[in-house]
């Protein structure tokens, strides 16, 4: 499985000169399975120059983790949804209130956006991501809720090479607990992380700044190294920046997240930042740890 | 889209993990000060927290997980006469079996080794169309046994 970064960003996006580095784009993430089929997770605005790469691209799935719209704001940007011929799928969270469509059409909608959802020339269909497990394009599926605001799915994405991804963008697992002693059960996305090849994970906040926003969803980056060593994943990769991070307290946060991960007693290396334009290649073998910058 | 088959397969994920409703109800108990208890949708009770175990007069470190047998004959419920309620007559069951929020008063054993009279009140925790996860159930002290509020 390859991952490709195209957007890392949490919350909203952060372009400008001191974000280059890690880029400002927000949560988009796609993965070319090993059967060369691909999947796309979010549709924040990095998604906007993915669709550009994907001029040729029929059948297209989304995977949406939730609709707060650092995850969705690409969508009406996001090149094959002009092209008639195009077969977009878009999977995410089931809500009692509304349908996955028409809370998305909140966003495709006057005064929101110059297009209503029915003007969108391509072919698009709307998914609750399915309880349990399920296939698509030659990968098991898993998705759950996890601990954010509103209704949010985490991904576990097992390929048919015997890789897993895991993806957690937006995720407070310590709320109101500590992770160090809890029992797996009690984990909010414990199974959706165990034994991951690559674990994708919310870190948007420093510990320092973590106080100050008890409840808003998101993980201490001391969490996320915690939940990321209870669940055994292999590598983390560190994701969902605050738009006030630049790239020199980003610097400062990995190292600093590195020592703690060796400190946890893993490997400092296993221990990545989401870098937008970065590739990363998932492997099951143990001294496959690396990333390419390919911006 | 086809669903995938259930077969054993060492890439799929184990599926222990609580439902994350009942996560953050456990979360929420944890910080209360009014004593509560946690019941999976079996009635099993998976978590009390600390306000309950000052009550019972064990902490749920000590117990554990109990299913409904156990902490029924362990904690009661009990009628005015001191005799054991059935299960089927508790706010809980209601609260599961229909779904909706229940009411009840009884007896229960507490940490003096006495009965103390109670209300109960069982909440249902339902979070999808799967049906009920659990029930949340709070209670306080009708003032005979002390260590409620």
């Amino acid at each position: 499985m390859r991952v490709k970064v195209w957007g890392a960003r949490g919350s909203v996006p952060a372009p400008g000169p001191q974000m280059n580095r890690y880029g400002g784009n927000t949560s988009c993430v796609q993965l070319t399975l090993a059967n060369g089929e691909e999947l796309i997770i979010d549709a924040g605005t990095g998604i906007r120059a993915l669709g550009v790469d994907l001029a040729a691209k029929r059948r297209i799935h989304i995977l949406l983790t939730h609709l707060h719209l650092d995850h969705i704001q690409g969508l009406m940007f996001f090149p094959p949804c002009f092209r008639p011929e195009a077969e977009i799928t878009i999977w995410g969270p089931a809500s009692p209130e509304a349908s996955l469509e028409d809370r998305i059409a909140r966003y495709i909608s006057a005064p929101l956006s110059p297009v209503e959802m029915r003007d969108l020339p391509c072919s698009v269909a709307f998914r609750d991501a399915p309880v349990g497990e399920w296939d698509l394009g030659g990968a098991t599926i898993r998705s759950e809720a996890v601990t954010h605001r509103g209704p949010t799915l985490g991904y576990r994405i097992a390929d048919a090479d015997g890789t897993v991804l895991c993806y957690i963008s937006d995720h407070e697992p310590a709320l109101a607990t500590s992770l160090r002693d809890l029992e797996p059960e009690w984990i909010s996305g414990y199974d959706l992380a165990r034994g991951a090849d690559l674990l994708i994970h919310d870190a948007q906040y420093t510990d320092e700044e973590y106080p100050d926003h008890v409840g808003w969803g998101h993980s201490a980056v001391s969490d996320a190294l915690t939940f990321g060593r209870r669940v055994d994943a292999r590598r983390l990769v560190l994701f969902h920046h605050d738009p006030l991070h630049s790239d020199d307290s980003l610097d400062a946060l990995h190292a600093a997240a590195r020592a703690r991960w060796a400190d946890l007693g893993g490997d400092p290396a296993a221990v990545e930042m989401g870098i937008e334009g970065s590739e990363l290649e998932v492997s099951t073998a143990p001294s496959a740890v690396g990333a390419s910058a390919a911006r | 889209m086809r669903h995938a088959s259930q077969a054993a397969d060492p890439r799929r994920a184990p599926a222990g993990q609580r439902p994350l409703e009942l996560i953050l109800a456990r979360n929420l108990l944890t910080h209360l000060t009014t004593p509560g208890f946690l019941v999976d949708a079996e009635a099993t009770m998976v978590f009390f927290n600390e306000a309950a175990g000052a009550l019972l007069g064990r902490s749920f470190e000590d117990t554990g997980q109990m299913r409904a047998e156990q902490w029924a004959s362990t904690f009661g419920p009990l009628d005015a006469e001191g005799r054991p309620v059935e299960i089927e007559r508790l706010a809980l069951t209601e609260a599961l079996r229909a779904g909706r929020p229940a009411h009840g008063e009884f007896r229960i054993r507490v940490a003096s080794g006495e009965s103390a009279s109670i209300e109960a009140s069982a909440v249902p925790i339902i979070a999808s169309a799967e049906g009920t996860s659990g029930a949340m159930i709070l209670f306080w002290s009708r003032g005979d046994a002390g260590g409620a509020p």
